[in-house]
């Protein structure tokens, strides 16, 4: 400790508050909390902590199909001779993947783009994994005939699905998007021109 | 309860019976804790689990960053009135580093831009050249106005290269950063189109004894440069008469992108995706004329 009662700057307690402090959404308070808790937490803890975080880095790959996050190549999905091979749903990241695997509503594959395309953050389409879902495509094997694409329904979402689209609408394969409207428990009130518009656009007969 | 209060100049705290009788004295300025204004949505970003930061361009304020709480949950009242490309009318709360939007209200959605690939990006580049030529708490009533109707343009189907190199000029012209078309900008001689030299750096273009000193000064296609000169000094309706075609139109931007390059010292990245969607448009028409001949 130096005499203003900080830790020196190379100390070990210094470099895990700056460990901390490198991770997205952590302020140099939360860091110096997060680190005093570990230094307080019982060695076995703090070993697990350490054990994870060499582990994940160590184990976790890209599917060579999907470009989703896993243990093995191919993944539990890709490997799933169960999954309707036909369609194939494009998520941006692979948490998304994991949120649609949670509706039980589709039997498909996916294809993890890791981003979307942003200009304002310099994001371009050779950033993504759009080359792999274009060789994914264009191998006769695979037999897909329509692709979903399920990127947020934002002007980064968009502009993603329609290069998309532009991309493999002439490679004989039907490019769909997720449908947009109201989310569930919204106000019409407040619901602004577009999703209102694209509500009214898609609206669906009650059954 | 008399208190002193500090002059608007800075100048020596005086308390208000200083004011000669019967006036009133000078007011500090207060900071209104809530002000209303328009703003076109340049951009936004991840604050948190879920809010996000909102860059916005306004009239009175120019750029300014501003907390919209909540606008990650898909039951936000406020996300879609926040999306960029968006003209908006925001109620803003002063908040200590950054105000926080506590109402939003979309004016223009600008939707037709958002079903076009090509209208979509050249409008995403309009945003980000409006971005980098202004500042906070500068007044941007010109740029707003020009990016506002330039928007408008896209959106109802002029001309995607008139739009934006009008747009452009006029923005660089109101930035202070006019480049010099008609009269050679080391001597101010008249320069002929078809005699001229151009350099980003030097702002302009240089006629044919200068062009020597005019470090990097290189030709310029005559018919580039009358368009450019008619795009810059023409009333909008009687530039948007002249037909320009695929080679003129590149070689337009390729003038214009090296002027704007040079401006905002950096490269514009939505450049690289309104060139990458042209491109994405000629290769699926390529693999359809190809499938066309196969069948």
């Amino acid at each position: 400790m130096n005499t203003q009662g900080r830790p020196a700057a190379d100390s070990p307690i210094a470099r895990l508050v700056e460990a901390f402090h490198r991770l997205p959404g952590i302020g140099p308070k939360s860091a110096q909390r997060l680190a005093y808790h570990v230094l307080r937490a019982p060695q076995q803890e703090a070993q697990e902590l350490a054990d994870a975080l060499l582990e994940v880095k160590r184990s976790v790959v890209l599917c060579a199909r999907c470009q989703d996050l896993t243990t093995e190549s191919p993944c539990r999905i890709c490997g799933d001779a169960s999954r309707e091979r036909t369609v194939i749903c494009v998520v941006e990241e692979p948490l998304d993947v994991r949120a649609i695997e949670r509706t039980g509503g589709f039997r498909g594959l996916y294809h993890v783009l890791h981003g979307v395309i942003s200009p304002a953050d310099g994001v371009g389409p050779e950033d993504l994994k759009i080359q792999e879902l274009l060789a994914r495509l264009r191998d006769v094997d695979t037999g897909v005939t329509e692709v979903i694409v399920a990127t947020n329904p934002n002007l980064e979402g968009e502009a993603t699905s329609m290069y998309l689209g532009r991309l493999l609408r002439p490679l004989g394969i039907t490019v769909t998007r997720l449908a947009r409207g109201l989310p569930a428990g919204a106000d019409l009130e407040y619901a602004d021109d577009v999703t209102l518009g694209r509500a009214l656009e898609f609206r669906q007969e009650v059954r | 309860m008399a208190r002193a209060v500090r002059a608007a100049d800075g100048g020596a705290e005086r308390g208000p019976d200083d004011a000669p009788a019967g006036t009133i004295g000078p007011m500090p300025a207060r900071i209104p804790r809530v002000t209303k204004t328009e703003a076109i949505v340049l951009r936004h970003r991840r604050l948190g689990d879920a809010d996000r930061i909102v860059t916005l361009l306004t009239p009175g304020r120019g750029k300014i960053d501003v907390v919209a709480k909540g606008a990650l949950r898909a039951r936000s009242r406020m996300a879609g009135h926040l999306e960029p490309l968006t003209r908006t009318e925001v109620v803003l709360a002063h908040g200590r580093s950054m105000d926080i939007v506590t109402q939003a209200h979309t004016l223009d959605a600008f939707v037709t831009l958002r079903a076009d690939l090509d209208r979509l990006s050249s409008a995403m580049y309009l945003v980000e050249v409006a971005d980098r030529l202004t500042f906070e708490d500068v007044d941007a009533g010109v740029a707003y106005g020009l990016l506002h109707v330039a928007l408008t343009r896209l959106s109802r189907g002029d001309g995607l290269q008139l739009t934006t190199r009008v747009f452009e000029l006029a923005l660089l012209d109101a930035s202070g950063f006019r480049p010099e078309w008609g009269q050679c900008v080391a001597c101010g001689d008249a320069v002929p189109a078809d005699r001229a030299a151009w350099s980003a750096t030097a702002g302009g273009v240089v006629c044919e004894r200068c062009r020597g000193g005019a470090g990097g000064a290189a030709p310029i296609d005559a018919r580039v440069l009358r368009v450019l000169r008619a795009y810059q000094s023409l009333p909008y309706e009687e530039a948007a008469r002249i037909r320009l075609d695929a080679e003129l139109a590149a070689r337009l931007e390729q003038v214009m992108h090296e002027v704007m390059h040079h401006v905002v010292e950096r490269e514009l990245k939505s450049a690289r995706f309104v060139a990458a969607a042209r491109r994405a448009g000629a290769s699926a028409a390529t693999i359809a004329d190809a499938a066309g001949e196969r069948g």
